[in-house]
């Protein structure tokens, strides 16, 4: 609308710079890149991708719950979805797609660097990751597992379903993101331009940072608790097995090592994204940038202390069911110091209502009601209560959709016009992100509903009186399907007919806005040197006017 | 390239290997003494020692940054923690609900008239209930 | 406060000044000093690893302690107490080799390498005589376990993290050999020189880290 007719009239022809794009445009100039802007691109359509696929089976999921009763598909394959869902959403779109997306192309670029630490690790990194996925998605085109994403034994080392192929998949999407991990870490401590020292890293690179460090550490804890679930069923080891005097919670134990700080994985790059989204489009500092800084560390690390809330019923000691849940109400304290540093910058921010702030509002409220349920969980006595109902689901999709998804989308509506160098619609974007945000609410209020009312989860059928907010909850996810292809078609219009954009259309003070848009290969012609704080958005006036860039 | 205490002799890995058979042939031994309580200590303590030896020397740990120091030591920390927790686990239970009833069963030998059956999974064909479960009325 | 870059900045990176020199990278030095990070970070991703199986071992030998503790007198304890030297003297092998390559002793390096597979060698081939004496008294893991000699329960959680741990790390040592076998080959060619010698470091960082896991493993498993 008028937007982009101000654009056209303003850069007329596209600008003729040469960009990463453009920088070699056979299909084996991109599968043997090393350049990171183009992984990232490629990450990006696949995890896009695999959003799409778990999304197919969310709402086949949703589809048979309508009904009460049997329709559509029968139990066993209703376990199957299930498990694939969970399995797609977690292992190929969540745990990879800020940090291998957004992360690949934005840190170097945020650092003023040419590449990350180990560019030939980094395309390395993309294709394990898709060996890993081909092979999961090869498992689930052959019937797949029933027993959870989380593959508890000891079912899980007897159920004649094919699990074999997907413990492999997983395994390998396991090292994935540990060389992900690795090369953003030594990316950040050995390739920051002069002027950038620890304390002018941005926010994003901070939530990128204590994300590495999670995947460094907990992944090898993935990769031996599969490989032992692999090794009883085939070679009957019997490690999990009560017969030869095995503990099946021990098997609980190591998974959850990994997957509790694994879900700090998804979350804490979603929280960098907010960080620089809501300083730019409040055009303000960071409210405390150590707070939020410090903050990503401290979940990371305390997160890792957590693992026991999610074996509270499962037989765990008492003992160690209290340690746990003491411990676990720590996380809660890093993230409210984010949350009060967010809306202490949104604040007397000039804010900007585009389509990211649309997410950063959508995230905000997610994460404070999924963050407070996840509280309440780790509240032992209330665990009893909600453990294995729809409650725990209701919560972890709060954290996991609204929260992490709604980041996700922040980060591909913000940094798209650096990555292609055009701008979408926004009316489009905002008409998009109100579907999500109402769809999203429509779909998982009604499960809080239901899971404080007895429905348990990942069951095929359920009594009658719980079919109204069944219902309720299919609805919404309708709606937030809805929502989510009409991004996919606005975004794929743009990346071909958009408007071209300046190169810092948000007027951002974000470092990566420095290079054009989108950046040549070689990111920057000369390294920069920084001399500003990042999200600096103060003049030297002391009046606190607010200037363009 | 040069580096921090960079040393002309090979001297210090020939004393370092000395010190780590040494350290060796002490665990051997005390192992083979069958202290009781006091083995397990001793014997971590003993691999502890060696354990730092072959990183601050022969892997350079003692000459090379911080970043690397404070990469390895987390990762030692985190093992700590895994272990700890774990084991507390176990070793704060209701006693039945631990592995075979241990540790209060297991000092008893076992009189095994036959080797433990064959193992056998339960499921038969995939959607069948398991075989010996009693059919829902 | 900023350890950054050691070039001025605005600096044009100057593309060829050292052929290992990549590109996005301001020095050699802070580019090896990025490959040391790299793999610290990646042994402690194998620490991580391991740490479940110790892990495994601290809770069934809690819940075993008999058990665990006869079935490791039954252990092949020679074989366990001579691999221990023979790694050990393979970390002193392969410190020595990137001592010799930095004192520009190529061929005294590339002797030491090759000592150091030897050793490594030697370790799998005792490793071998192990196993097959363990096959022949069915000492084995689950529910293949026939030991006579030692009929308690946990006999067979002792016999299963046995085989797991001691496989693991012998797949380790396969790769380690593997890595260190190129890198003998490099060093025999030339790749490496008292100017530049990381590969040689980091190959041989890998294999302290094999023998560090060894220095635990073997009180656990033969010892106590």
């Amino acid at each position: 609308m008028r937007q982009s007719e101000e654009d056209r009239e303003k850069l007329g022809a596209p600008p003729a710079h040469e960009s990463y794009l453009t920088d070699g445009t056979t299909v084996m100039s991109w599968l043997n890149t090393r350049d990171h802007k183009r992984v990232g691109v490629m990450f990006l359509v696949a995890v896009v991708f695999f959003l799409f696929l778990g999304g197919v089976f969310a709402l086949a999921i949703r589809m048979k719950l309508l009904y009460p009763g049997p329709f559509l598909f029968d139990a066993l394959t209703y376990n199957r979805l299930f498990t694939l869902h969970g399995v797609t959403m977690i292992f190929l779109f969540m745990i990879p797609a800020i940090p291998s997306a957004f992360g690949n192309f934005v840190l170097p670029l945020m650092i003023g660097a040419r590449d990350v630490a180990f560019p030939r690790l980094n395309l390395a990194s993309f294709y394990v990751y898709l060996a890993g996925a081909v092979l999961a998605v090869w498992a689930m085109v052959h019937g797949g597992a029933d027993t959870g994403w989380t593959f508890y034994t000891p079912y899980s080392t007897t159920t004649p379903t094919m699990l074999f192929p997907l413990l492999l998949g997983v395994f390998i999407i396991g090292f994935s993101s540990i060389m992900t991990g690795i090369n953003f870490i030594v990316t950040v401590h050995t390739l920051r331009a002069p002027g950038i020292g620890w304390m002018r890293v941005p926010l994003f690179v901070w939530g990128i940072y204590a994300t590495s460090v999670i995947q460094v550490l907990a992944t090898p804890v993935l990769g031996l608790t599969v490989l032992l679930v692999a090794l009883e069923r085939v070679l009957g080891f019997g490690i999990f097995d009560p017969a030869r005097g095995g503990d099946p919670v021990l098997f609980q134990h190591f998974f959850w090592f990994y997957s509790h700080p694994a879900v700090y994985i998804m979350v804490l790059p979603a929280m960098g994204v907010i960080s620089e989204c809501v300083a730019t489009f409040s055009r303000k500092n960071p409210f405390g940038y150590k707070a939020i800084a410090f903050s990503s560390l401290g979940i990371a690390f305390v997160g890792f202390f957590t693992w026991g809330h999610h074996l509270f019923v499962a037989g765990q000691s008492v003992f160690d069911n209290g340690v746990f849940g003491v411990l676990s109400m720590f996380v809660g304290i890093f993230t409210a110091v984010k949350v009060f540093n967010w809306v202490g910058t949104m604040y007397r921010g000039a804010i900007s209502f585009k389509t990211p702030f649309a997410y950063i509002c959508g995230f905000l409220f997610f994460l404070v009601f999924g963050g407070m349920t996840g509280v309440a969980l780790a509240t032992v006595a209330l665990d009893v209560h909600w453990h294995d109902t729809y409650f725990v689901v209701a919560h972890f999709h709060f954290i996991m959709v609204g929260a992490v998804i709604m980041g996700f989308l922040a980060a591909l509506h913000y940094w798209f016009p650096k990555m292609f160098g055009r701008t979408y619609h926004e009316g489009w974007g905002l008409v998009a992100a109100s579907l999500i945000i109402l769809g999203f609410n429509a779909t998982f209020i009604p499960q809080f509903l239901l899971g404080n009312n007895g429905m348990p989860r990942r069951y095929y059928q359920y009594p009658e009186h719980f079919q109204a907010l069944n219902v309720a909850s299919t609805a919404g996810a309708t709606l937030l399907g809805f929502g989510f292809i009409i991004i996919f078609i606005y975004l794929v219009i743009a990346l071909r007919w958009g408007p071209r954009c300046e190169q810092n259309p948000w007027r951002s003070k974000g470092f990566e806005w420095l290079t054009p848009s989108p950046p040549p290969t070689h990111n920057f012609d000369k390294i920069p040197h920084i001399t500003q704080d990042p999200h600096d958005y103060r003049t030297h006036a002391p009046s606190g006017v607010y200037t363009d860039v | 390239m040069t580096e921090n205490g960079e040393h002309h002799s090979a001297l210090p890995y020939f004393i370092v290997w000395v010190a780590l058979v040494i350290l060796t042939v002490t665990t051997y031994r005390t192992g083979r003494m069958h202290l009781g309580t006091w083995a397990l200590p001793l014997a971590l303590t003993i691999a502890v020692t060696k354990s730092l030896l072959v990183i601050l020397f022969f892997m350079h740990l003692w000459e090379q940054k911080g970043a690397n120091r404070i990469v390895i030591g987390t990762s030692f920390v985190f093992v700590a923690l895994i272990i700890s927790l774990t084991v507390a686990d176990v070793a704060t239970r209701f006693p039945l609900a631990t592995p075979a009833g241990a540790p209060f069963g297991s000092d008893i030998p076992a009189q095994l008239e036959e080797p433990a059956p064959e193992y056998q999974p339960p499921a038969g064909k995939i959607g069948e209930p398991p075989r010996g479960v009693p059919e829902p009325k | 406060m900023s350890e950054a870059a050691a070039l001025p900045p605005g600096e044009h990176l100057v593309h060829g000044t050292d052929p290992h020199l990549a590109h996005h990278f301001s020095s050699l030095e802070r580019q090896v000093d990025a490959s040391r990070l790299g793999m610290w970070l990646f042994l402690s991703t194998e620490v991580l690893l391991f740490a479940g199986l110790f892990t495994g071992y601290a809770v069934y030998r809690y819940s075993f302690p008999v058990a665990f503790a006869a079935s490791a007198r039954t252990s092949e304890i020679w074989a366990g107490t001579l691999n221990t030297i023979v790694l050990i003297t393979s970390s002193l092998t392969v410190a020595l080799a990137i001592h010799f390559v930095r004192a520009g002793r190529q061929r005294a390096a590339v002797a030491c390498l090759a000592i150091t597979l030897f050793f490594a060698l030697a370790f799998l081939g005792i490793k071998a005589i192990e196993y097959t004496a363990h096959f022949h008294e069915h000492q084995l893991p689950g529910r293949y376990y026939r030991f006579e000699g030692v009929r308690l329960p946990g006999a067979e959680m002792y016999w299963a993290l046995y085989f797991l741990m001691t496989g693991l790390h012998g797949l380790h040592v396969v790769i380690g050999m593997t890595v260190l076998a190129v890198i003998a080959w490099r060093t025999a060619h030339g790749y490496y020189s008292a100017h530049y010698y990381v590969g040689i470091e980091l190959a041989g960082l890998y294999w302290h880290l094999v023998d560090l896991i060894w220095i635990f493993l073997y009180p656990l498993l033969y010892l106590i």
